[in-house]
């Protein structure tokens, strides 16, 4: 299992991916908002995605933004 | 003198050659045939040579890990400091290849202070002549702090490094973990930033260390018109929009350069390469990691990476799409102005050619730092849809009409808020100001960018700066 956290302070802007669907390295799972940047947030592995964050919530550095099984 | 076979050992005996010999390993880096012992082949552990790489001089040496498993006596430091000498005297690249426990045991305090005394002509050819070391084996003690010393390190996938082995912090500190995960290729290439470039074999890391001799040892010069790209695709329509800034890094340069630390502080990409056949060093915002924001990891790579190129009279280019400096009690606390301010020093004392390009934005401190007109640029060219200001135009009428704007009925508010930051972007934020200014001193067509960029660095005055390269 791959976790995918935030690199950063952030706004969920966009979530682009529902729970259970299955993604590729490199697809674009979510795009935060921060320092008026749209930063997509980008999978780095093969596999069935679960979302752990909502459209509008804010994450801290190190937050759990995803997991890829 | 005596010319080695560079494939010794392969042919002329019955067994095959050791893959430890350090002839073997220098023979691999070096052009064929061009291999000359300068120091004995003894049982020392340590050996040095001069030779060529792709026609360029250098000087190279090897830890012999057959003995002692590489360690470092007095003799074989004596062998090593005997290297910097001569590429030192001879004004050429120092490769170094490592694969040592460290000090010698048996030797005691000597073997230590011949350890220093190779630190000593480590530093002291600091910013004289490019050193570049390759580790492939176990780097332990004093030969982790070698590489430490020198300009570029290679990791190759056996390379370790670290300061005390997972035996000496197993019975210290109580962590259990194995050499991989304590100092090898992972650790150090995204976490500790003691790596600069990492290979999947130690043949890649001889390679990459061929690279780079060449690219620091023989710059050549600016030839004749080079071809245009058109960089305008590169960006996204978007504005706000995030993306990869390295094809366009690739773009600039005659064929894809070579990365430094690019998983360390990934969000500023510092790569070098040749623009028109003439070595340069790139350096760029990636909005892709961070939003391209400097922070102090990102502040202190690329204040390396400026005094590197200084030092060796290699031309820089600034690629600036930067909101700002990360904000954060995290960044504070971690040193974002300590370590922000070695950016700073790095570009205001660089005497080499240097010339900025704002893509998209340039805000606040980060602007500044990113080799603005008042830290000493060449020439600050911007493409036209750039914006450069303290902050983005929004941002700042939300404080300087925070008044204004909590005045207005509630529905109006969003349309005042648009047109105070579209006029407030024409008095401080617009590129006609910053010209005007005299802060940026040219418009540039993206799809022209490279013969401008070009042409500055061929007419400028060739020039390098007076100091050593401390490892930031």
């Amino acid at each position: 299992m791959a976790e995918v956290r935030a690199e950063m302070v952030a706004n969920v802007w966009k979530v682009l991916v529902a729970n259970g669907d299955e993604v590729t390295d490199g697809d674009t799972l979510v795009i935060l908002e921060s320092m008026k940047m749209e930063i997509p947030v980008i999978a780095e592995d093969d596999g069935v995605v679960t979302i752990k964050v909502a459209e509008g919530d804010v994450v801290q550095e190190g937050d759990l933004i995803a997991t890829i099984d | 003198m005596t010319v080695l076979d560079n494939r010794v050992g392969t042919e002329a005996a019955e067994e095959p050659a050791d893959p430890r010999d350090p002839l073997v390993r220098l023979g691999q880096l070096l052009d064929d045939g061009s291999m000359r012992p300068i120091t004995p082949q003894d049982k020392s552990g340590a050996m040095a040579v001069s030779g060529r790489v792709e026609g360029v001089p250098v000087v190279a040496f090897c830890s012999d890990a057959r003995v002692q498993g590489g360690a470092m006596g007095s003799e074989g430091c004596e062998h090593i400091v005997h290297a910097y000498d001569v590429a030192v005297r001879e004004r050429v690249p120092i490769i170094g290849l490592w694969h040592s426990g460290g000090a010698r045991l048996a030797e005691g305090v000597e073997s230590l202070h011949a350890v220093g005394r190779v630190f000593a002509a480590m530093t002291k050819a600091s910013g004289v002549v490019p050193q570049i070391s390759v580790v492939v084996g176990a780097a332990a003690g004093g030969a982790a702090y070698g590489p430490a010393l020198t300009d570029i390190v290679i990791l190759s996938d056996n390379g370790r490094i670290f300061v005390t082995g997972p035996d000496v912090v197993r019975s210290v500190t109580g962590e259990d973990i194995d050499m991989a995960s304590l100092g090898g290729p992972e650790p150090h290439s995204k976490r500790s930033g003691v790596v600069h470039v990492v290979t999947k074999t130690e043949a890649d890391a001889l390679l990459k260390a061929r690279e780079l001799a060449c690219l620091l040892g023989h710059q050549g010069r600016v030839r004749g018109s080079v071809d245009e790209v058109d960089f305008s695709t590169l960006l996204p329509e978007n504005p706000r929009r995030a993306y990869d800034v390295k094809p366009m890094v690739s773009g600039l340069l005659d064929e894809p350069g070579i990365e430094l630390h690019p998983k360390w502080a990934p969000n500023i990409v510092t790569t070098l390469g040749r623009l028109g056949g003439r070595t340069v060093g790139v350096i760029a915002n990636n909005p892709m990691r961070l939003g391209g924001c400097l922070d102090s990891a990102s502040a202190e790579k690329a204040a390396r990476f400026v005094r590197m190129c200084d030092a060796f009279g290699v031309p820089l280019i600034v690629l600036v799409d930067v909101p700002g400096y990360l904000p954060g009690v995290g960044q504070e606390h971690d040193g974002v102005v300590r370590r922000g301010a070695k950016l700073l020093h790095a570009f205001a004392e660089a005497s080499v050619p240097r010339v900025t390009l704002v893509t998209r934005k340039a805000y606040g401190g980060a602007y500044i730092a990113m080799n603005s007109r008042a830290l000493g640029a060449t020439r600050v060219f911007a493409w036209p849809t750039a914006v450069v200001a303290v902050m983005g135009a929004v941002a700042a009428v939300r404080i300087l009409k925070r008044r204004d704007l909590a005045a207005a009925p509630e529905e109006e508010r969003h349309a005042l808020e648009e047109r105070l930051a579209e006029e407030h972007e024409k008095v401080a934020g617009g590129l006609e100001r910053a010209v005007d200014l005299g802060v940026i001193d040219e418009v540039l067509d993206p799809a022209k960018t490279r013969g401008m960029i070009a042409k500055v660095i061929a007419q400028a005055t060739p020039a390098r700066g007076a100091h050593g390269n401390i490892p930031l």
